[in-house]
Parts: C-alpha cells; sequence; structure tokens
C-alpha cells in the first residue's frame, strides 16, 4: 500500500507551533477539573462504571463494555473479560473478587440477556464465571453483593451473596416488574428498588424490600410519564433519587428543568425536590457517600451551564461544587460516578469538547487523556472540610 | 545632480522599508498549513533531532473510504546526516474492544543533515460499523478514527504524532 518516498531536501515548514506535552496519566493533573486530580486511565476507549475495591487499592472500570481494573496507585491495568464482552455494571465485594453483571460474546444482533459473572484477581482468566442468568441490578450489600433477576416476564426477586460471590440467600417472595436498579440502606438490613411495572415503559416505582423479614413494599408511584433515572440511594430517613419526564428535550423551552433530585420518607409519602438544589439544577447521577451524610451528584446548575461534580449536604441544605469545570464534558451516566471507600475522592469520566476538525496530538493515543473519555479521582472535602 | 541621486536613494529606501514592513505584517497574519508539532521530537545522545510535520488541510481532506492518502515530512533538525529512518503509521479506532489495527512502514534512507524527507502513505479508511447490538448503558456514539505516526531513528528515539480524525 505504499506509494513513494522522496526527498526534498531542505524543504522547510513555515513558522512553528508547538502543543504543550502532556503530562504522564499516572501523576496528578489538571484536565480542567481541579488540580488535585489525578488520572486513572489515559487514551481511546468509552470507560464506564467504575467501581472502588473495599480497602480503595484498586479500582475496576469498564471499557468499551469489557472490564477492568488496576491498582489505584500504578498504571499496570489488567483486563478481566475479552474485549467482546458487554458489562453494565460492576461491584467488588471483597479484595480479590469482582461481579460483573453483563454478557458474554453476544452473537447475531438479538440483545442478549444480562447475567451475573464473578472474576477473581488471582486468576488469569478473561472468561468470569457465570454466577446467576437473567440478572437485572446488583449493588454492593452487607459482606457481599445484592442482585435482582428475572422470575418469568412480569417479576423479579432478590438474592444476597457471601463475600465469595456464592449466592447465600435467595428470597422467595417476589417483586411485580423489573428492578433496574437497587442499593442498601445505611444499616444494610434494607435494599431501596427503582421497578419498572409490568406492561410499562418506564422505571416509575420506588419499593423498599426487608432483607431480614423477605418482604417488599412500594414507597412511591410517579405520575404520568416520568421515569426514575440510575439508581435511588438510601441516606438518612429518605430517599433520594433522579426523575423527569422521559424523552425531555433538554433544551426545551419552559422553566422545569428535565431531571430533579428528588427525596422520599423511607415509610413511603408523596416525592418532594430535595433541600439545597436549586429549582434550575439540572441532575444527572447520584451517589451516597460511604458515610451516608453527603450525596455526590454530577448535574448542572441550570440547562446552559457546564456539567460538574456537587456534593449536596441535604442537613445542612447546601450544595458545594467540587469541580468548576468549564470545558470539560463530564459524563453523564447513572453508575458513573463512585466514592472512594474513605469518602476522600470521588471517580468520574470526562473528557474535553471533541473538535469538528482533525486533532493533532505530540503523543502516543495511550497516552492522551483529554481527547478521550478518561476516569479521574477527584478529591472531596469532607463535611468539617466544607466552607459554611 | 547631486539632488537627483539623493531623492531616488530616499525613495528606493522608502520603498524597501515599506515592502519589508508588508511582509512582516503579511507573516505574521498568515497561518502556515503544515504545522511542526515539536515539543517531542527525538534528539539521541549525538544531538541528532527528527521531527514530523503534517498538513492540517490534508488530514481535514482525508474520508472514511479505500484508497486515502496521507503525506507528511520527517525533518532531520540535526547536524549530521541520517539513514535508514523508520516511518510508521497506525491506523485504528478509538473503539478499543475493536482489535483490528492496520499498521504501514517505510524506511527514508537518508536525510540530509538540516532537510526533510517528504513520506507518503496510502491507506484505507473504512467506516466502521458496531459488531453487535448494543445494551443502552453502551457507547452511543460513534467511534473515531486515529492515526498514529511515529519516525524512528536507529539508536532508537523516535517523534510521534496522534491525529484524531472527527466523525
Amino acid at each position: 500500500m505504499v506509494a513513494a518516498v522522496f526527498v526534498a531536501g531542505c524543504a522547510h515548514a513555515d513558522k512553528e507551533v508547538s502543543i504543550a506535552p502532556l503530562v504522564p496519566a499516572a501523576g496528578r493533573v489538571d484536565p480542567g477539573l481541579g488540580p488535585a486530580t489525578r488520572a486513572f486511565s489515559s487514551g481511546p476507549g468509552y470507560k464506564g462504571s467504575p467501581s472502588w475495591s473495599p480497602g480503595g487499592d484498586r479500582i475496576a472500570f469498564t471499557v468499551d463494555d469489557y472490564v477492568v481494573d488496576r491498582p489505584t496507585d500504578s498504571e499496570d491495568l489488567r483486563r478481566s473479560t475479552t474485549r467482546d464482552f458487554i458489562a453494565e455494571d460492576t461491584e467488588w465485594i471483597s479484595e480479590d473478587t469482582l461481579m460483573i453483571l453483563g454478557a458474554a460474546s453476544p452473537s447475531g444482533t438479538q440483545e442478549t440477556p444480562s447475567s451475573l459473572y464473578r472474576a477473581r484477581a488471582d486468576e488469569d482468566s478473561l472468561e468470569p464465571e457465570k454466577v446467576e442468568k437473567e440478572v437485572s441490578a446488583i449493588g454492593p450489600g452487607r459482606g457481599g453483593l445484592i442482585f435482582a433477576f428475572g422470575r418469568g416476564t412480569l417479576e423479579s426477586g432478590l438474592a444476597l451473596t457471601r463475600g465469595s460471590g456464592d449466592v447465600r440467600r435467595l428470597y422467595s417472595k417476589s417483586i411485580k416488574g423489573r428492578v433496574a436498579s437497587l442499593s442498601l440502606s445505611p444499616d444494610g438490613d434494607e435494599a431501596v428498588l427503582a421497578v419498572r411495572p409490568p406492561g410499562d415503559l418506564e422505571t416509575s416505582v420506588l419499593h423498599v424490600f426487608d432483607l431480614r423479614k423477605g418482604e417488599g413494599r412500594e414507597i412511591t408511584r410517579l405520575d404520568g410519564n416520568q421515569e426514575i433515572l440510575g439508581t435511588p440511594q438510601w441516606m438518612g430517613k429518605y430517599l433520594y433519587f433522579v426523575a423527569g419526564e422521559k424523552n425531555m428535550r433538554v433544551d426545551r423551552d419552559g422553566s422545569e428543568p428535565p431531571y430533579e433530585i428528588y427525596r422520599v420518607p423511607e415509610e413511603g409519602g408523596a416525592p418532594e425536590p430535595a433541600p439545597g438544589v436549586g429549582e434550575d439544577f439540572v441532575a444527572a447521577s447520584i451517589r451516597v457517600s460511604p458515610d451516608g451524610e453527603r450525596l455526590a451528584v454530577i448535574g448542572r446548575l441550570n440547562p446552559n451551564s457546564p456539567t460538574n461534580l456537587y456534593v449536596l449536604d441535604p442537613l445542612a441544605k447546601d450544595l458545594t461544587a467540587v469541580t468548576m469545570n468549564e470545558d470539560m464534558e463530564i459524563k453523564t451516566g447513572p453508575d458513573d460516578l463512585a466514592w472512594s471507600p474513605g469518602g476522600e475522592s470521588v471517580a468520574v469520566i470526562a473528557r474535553g469538547t471533541p473538535s469538528t476538525e482533525p486533532e493533532v496530538r505530540a503523543a502516543p493515543a495511550d497516552r492522551l487523556l483529554r481527547d478521550f473519555y478518561n476516569l479521574y479521582e477527584i478529591p472531596v472535602a469532607g463535611p468539617e472540610d466544607a466552607p459554611r | 545632480m547631486r539632488d537627483i541621486v539623493f531623492w531616488l536613494s530616499g525613495a528606493a529606501l522608502a520603498f524597501l522599508v515599506t515592502a519589508g514592513a508588508f511582509l512582516f505584517l503579511a507573516n505574521l497574519a498568515t497561518a502556515p498549513s503544515e504545522k511542526r508539532l515539536n515539543p517531542d521530537q527525538a534528539r539521541g545522545e549525538s544531538g541528532q533531532a527528527v521531527d514530523l510535520i503534517l498538513d492540517r488541510e490534508l488530514l481535514a481532506s482525508l474520508r472514511s473510504r479505500r484508497d486515502q492518502s496521507l503525506d507528511l515530512v520527517v525533518e532531520n533538525e540535526g547536524t549530521k546526516q541520517l539513514s535508514d529512518v523508520n516511518v510508521t503509521l497506525r491506523v485504528f479506532s478509538e473503539n478499543t474492544a475493536l482489535s483490528d489495527s492496520r499498521y504501514y512502514r517505510q524506511t527514508v534512507e537518508k536525510i540530509p543533515a538540516s532537510g526533510a524527507a517528504r513520506v507518503r502513505f496510502e491507506f484505507d479508511l473504512p467506516a466502521r460499523e458496531d459488531p453487535v447490538a448494543r445494551p443502552p448503558t453502551a457507547n452511543p456514539e460513534l467511534s473515531r478514527e486515529i492515526l498514529e505516526i511515529r519516525a524512528t531513528m536507529p539508536d532508537g528515539n523516535s517523534a510521534v504524532r496522534t491525529v484524531i480524525l472527527p466523525l
């Protein structure tokens, strides 16, 4: 394919234009997210679903739907699945066991139902072991994992695993509909579930399931075309969730923002806007902090402002901006943020705004940061450090 | 006679100064098409350096189809002639799940001191399709194509450029 090579002698180019060299990905970088930001990945690939190991020594995430993990203090990336694996979510259940929700080796064009897989750190296999089929949602549980699976076409069941990934308890009582996402209460005795009722197109019901009694109850049901986005979070006596009208255009005319953060008391009732969040705030995803006192929020102050990371303290009714980014696109997927186990930082995924012109960089592709979605650790001040 | 010579000399000097000023201003205002991107140019122990120069207009003309060509300049910024400089082009997708990188290589036999060699690669830049049906959580965007160009001197030092082509 090579056509020709010819020496042109003293053909000099015109004026020099320099591009600043990139900082190695392992070090502290400032890609527009703050000077203390640290990159956990670099180069091409659509990253997603970060998950810290319980001790905070490793972080797993998806790249173009396959699963990788790496130590937080080195760049020794390890792949846990084949590249054709389609992972939706990952959760560590111990320092050496990673649970993966996804589908292995899809074939044809039919969507393959997701299953629950287990990958062990001490094994080099790229074929994780299947634990359960037709699983719709996973979440970290006390000493293991909690997951929801399909029971027929209209109902879901719940199960708990041990730290090894083996199923420890299977709950006999079913939940009507499909569980889209779930998370645990602060004491780990209950789970809050976002459920799509049978026959509905939207995830519109919030359930609470008592893991001791094995019974569930409906907490609230959204009206009309409203849907719950992402994973509801349990903080104190309230359940927090992001909801809005499905398929509403972000830039539509009107004063009501498309997605808001709501909360509802754990005993049930009508949802109310979360305190401390401005009326114009557009929410994308939320995660409760490990101490259960703060909510990490990815969203925008208003429909026309850039996406940033915020921390909400509902008791103080205070929303603090962690990043004040103007030119990075922070990924807004429901699973695209994760607190570190100690609550000192949050992992997010971001990239610079893509250009419509060819971009030339003076570095190998696998060292580039801003040009592709990459994973960053952003330090977050503790409640005692936050300005009042 | 002295007055005529004096006025002619003055007029010539004024013309040269004005022309020089216009040339200077024109040079400031014109953005060069070929740009030298030199922060990481390779410099061996002998002080030899190589640089890669790409033409942005040519890059903008690349399309996702067969038979594309890329002209680039490998420049010897050292004081000695360079021999056997390997120039490689790697074409691959932003989607790392696709493992079909294509490699092209050429060797420039000689580049004189402070001189340059022009290299042309001809390659295919196919439109890609997602290999599988994707669930809602997967990348909703089409993947961009990436060109990674590297010029490597015999001592192992190299200069590299990565080009990210827009959709």
